[in-house]
């Protein structure tokens, strides 16, 4: 609707009816969590970072000291630093391909794919929680169900996997790949997204299914891939509740996660300004890479609408 | 092109909430009384009743504990409110390590819980830093009965003669054993045994009954060793002195080296940590080093009849290690509205028999007098058995460790490592000692500034 341009001065309820206000109370509620719980805490543990803050106490300002220590004299802060790598570089790349695999299985429309769907989709929602980590736990234990299995199927084994420093983390890495359920999802709307007709076209031309895997499937998926990879990597960067229940960091600190070791610093030895410049270095690092993923996916990442 | 801002900012909102994260997720229940929601519905109906009985009073305790101590005192906690119908009591509990991680936090926060659990080791960092309140006006004008409290008892919270700590019990170290076990070896074990007779006995048990034994590596543990070397162990941290230190990680050495000790894989997994989960519960070990007041819910973890005797000491030790330590106390938050009804049932919690016999030492011996011996017959045998035990300590205990300095957590967490790294062989017992002490007192110098 074109207005004139010397309309008469509106009324209140009339500004308050244009839609983007309206717009704007919508998402006021969020507006107001995002500032006072995610954008505020985050400037105020900026401030944190640059002071020693024992919690108790009011802080002190010792500039960048804290940054100074974290790479000069902290052997634990590389460890838990390499560790989340390690752990991120499996996880995520493992956990994507089982969700993959799984939603190419489940993308055929059958009677029963809503309840399949709903099953694998299952371990994503409770995966994270506390009493999975300690059924985790009990799982993986020298006497637990998983060598109980071997054993029934002829593999004698007896070995405490949680105790371990080789394994301890693979059993953290395997639960996360379990917890494939919500990329799952992701895959399978991406999946239905492919026009029928290219595949249609390939068959017509002879390709076989691997070629019309990864000559049509994969490069039309990449866009959701991208997603999903950003989004899983951040998450592994971000995992806290399977280190800190189910094995403390133990043995060795073989399973010690970034964020568990920022945790301890603020809150187990006090020392929340140091605590804090970890948390910012995570968060520039994170970026970073996101950054760098961002760059790279000129080169692979293929969106119909541009071309 | 629309499509990658909106994920750009996407990931970004996501990157952001890395930092904005620091909820823990400690077990914690918190459970509201069911009497209190009575009486406010007979309220609404009838004002002059609660007019009659006061203005509503709102607690809120905190405490770490195991099963035992939170059913018992949520028990007591429900039997005051319904003496005290306007008084009404939120608890709060978690395991210990979870506990001050929480504490701290809340402490940040300004709103620390009316009634604070506070520990010996924890005391001087909280009062240094003004989160206590002083009782000793309480206990002056009578709020707090102290009159069949011994003064010692009083003094053990008190830092430059004002009362910040109400203890709850007294408490000694403690070696847990099974003893069907050691029967079945055709072992006795001594009263109070020395290092080496423990490791030559657990050599016997691996023998006969291939029962592992547990030798504790941690920081209690090297306290002990220092104590029998005649000196206290954050003293010799402070001074850099390896002595005690050399000695305690050669013991660990020693028992890790042995096939008769549980191997280092299967200590991580079952994690001592928690009364749950220690190795004596599932009889991976005969024995287990704890405090005496969770002997009964080790007890009761494992199912079974369990003995106890004195933590061992080092055979050429001059002093005698064993120490009596206030269990745990009551503290009263700085920042409470409401200290001098907090004081109250800081009173009626030490001072009552009928809560007294609900609780049934489970913090360990009561403090007044006259409750231990009105509480005496109620106990069952297991109970009856600290009691003994903490009795005949008492006897020959030297006094306790000054509390510890500030940076303790994290020393004890070093120590954790540091045998951690012994016992997956990277490094000697003398390596580790000195770099331990190497650390442990750069923390402590940090933790002081």
């Amino acid at each position: 609707m074109s207005k004139p341009t010397n309309a008469p001065k509106k009324t209140l309820a009339q500004k308050l009816n244009q839609e983007n206000i309206a717009g704007y109370i919508f998402i006021l509620p969020f507006i107001i969590g995002f500032l006072a719980f995610l954008a505020l805490p985050m400037l105020m543990s900026f401030g944190f970072s640059f002071t020693r803050y024992n919690i108790l106490e009011s802080p002190t300002f010792i500039g960048i000291q804290n940054y100074i220590e974290m790479f000069t004299n902290d052997a634990k802060f590389l460890k838990s630093f390499g560790v989340t790598l390690y752990y991120a570089f499996f996880s995520v790349p493992l956990r994507l391909i089982m969700a993959l695999l799984v939603a190419m299985l489940l993308v055929k429309s059958t009677k029963l794919s809503g309840f399949y769907r709903a099953v694998y989709y299952l371990p994503s929602i409770i995966g994270s929680s506390v009493a999975v980590a300690i059924l985790w736990k009990r799982m993986w234990a020298s006497d637990g169900v998983i060598n109980a299995l071997l054993n029934a199927i002829g593999i004698p084994c007896d070995l405490a996997w949680l105790g371990r420093q080789d394994t301890a983390i693979w059993t953290l890495i395997i639960l996360a790949v379990w917890q494939f359920g919500s990329s799952m999802l992701i895959f399978l709307s991406g999946l239905k997204q492919i026009p029928v007709s290219l595949y249609e076209s390939a068959t017509v031309d002879g390709a076989n299914g691997i070629q019309r895997f990864f000559k049509i499937t994969l490069p039309m998926l990449t866009p959701t891939i991208f997603f999903n990879l950003i989004n899983q990597l951040i998450n592994g960067f971000m995992a806290f509740t399977q280190s800190y229940i189910i094995t403390q960091g133990k043995p060795r600190d073989s399973t010690l996660f970034y964020t568990v070791y920022m945790y301890q610093n603020s809150f187990t030895y006090n020392k929340l300004g140091y605590g804090c410049a970890l948390a910012w270095f995570m968060t520039l690092f994170v970026a970073l890479l996101t950054l760098i993923l961002f760059k790279t996916q000129n080169k692979w990442v293929y969106y119909e609408s541009e071309r | 092109m629309k499509r990658k801002v909106m994920a750009l900012s996407m990931a970004a909102v996501m990157a952001a909430s890395l930092t904005a994260c620091g909820g823990a997720s400690s077990t914690s229940t918190t459970a509201a009384s069911g009497d209190s929601s009575t009486s406010t519905t007979a309220a609404s109906g009838d004002t002059t009743t609660a007019a009659a009985s006061g203005d509503q009073v709102n607690l809120k305790i905190c405490w770490w504990g195991n099963q035992i101590r939170n059913d018992v005192t949520k028990k007591a906690v429900d039997l005051y409110m319904s003496q005290n119908p306007n008084v009404k009591i939120d608890i709060e509990f978690t395991d210990w390590s979870g506990y001050w991680d929480k504490l701290s936090a809340m402490a940040a926060g300004g709103n620390l819980p009316d009634i604070i659990q506070m520990d010996y080791s924890y005391l001087n960092q909280y009062q240094k830093s003004s989160q206590l309140a002083d009782l000793t006006p309480y206990l002056e004008d009578g709020t707090i009965d102290h009159s069949k409290i011994p003064d010692s008892i009083i003094e053990s919270g008190s830092i430059d003669g004002k009362c910040y700590a109400l203890s709850l019990g007294s408490n000694a170290p403690v070696m847990v054993y099974d003893k069907a076990i050691t029967d079945e070896a055709g072992v006795t074990i001594p009263e109070q045994p020395t290092i080496e007779e423990l490791y030559e006995i657990g050599n016997t048990i691996y023998e006969k009954t291939e029962v592992k034994t547990y030798y504790d590596g941690g920081i209690n543990m090297m306290q002990i060793v220092a104590r029998g070397n005649g000196s206290h162990l954050f003293d010799e941290i402070a001074a850099n002195t390896v002595d005690s230190l050399a000695k305690h990680f050669a013991y660990v050495e020693q028992f890790n080296t042995a096939e008769a000790a549980i191997s280092p894989d299967l200590l991580a997994e079952k994690n001592p940590d928690l009364v749950e989960t220690k190795p004596i519960i599932d009889s991976t070990t005969w024995n287990d080093f704890s405090f005496s007041n969770q002997f009964v819910s080790i007890v009761n973890a494992a199912g079974r009849d369990l003995a106890v005797c004195m933590y061992p000491q080092a055979e050429d030790a001059t002093t005698q290690p064993m120490y009596l330590k206030p269990s745990q106390f009551f503290s009263i938050a700085e920042t409470s509205q409401n200290k001098e009804e907090a004081a109250k049932f800081l009173n009626w919690f030490t001072n009552d028999v009928d809560c007294n016999k609900i609780l049934l030492g489970e913090r360990g011996v009561p403090v007044n007098t006259e409750v231990a011996e009105a509480i005496k017959g109620d106990l069952d045998a297991n109970t009856q058995l600290v009691f003994d035990y903490v009795t005949s300590v008492g006897e020959i205990a030297t006094p306790i460790d000054a509390p510890d300095p500030a940076g303790k957590g994290e020393i004890e967490a070093l120590g954790k490592t540091k045998v951690e790294d012994l016992r997956y062989g990277d490094g000697t017992a003398e390596e580790i000692a000195t770099s331990f002490l190497a650390e442990a007192n750069k923390i402590l110098t940090e933790a002081a500034q």
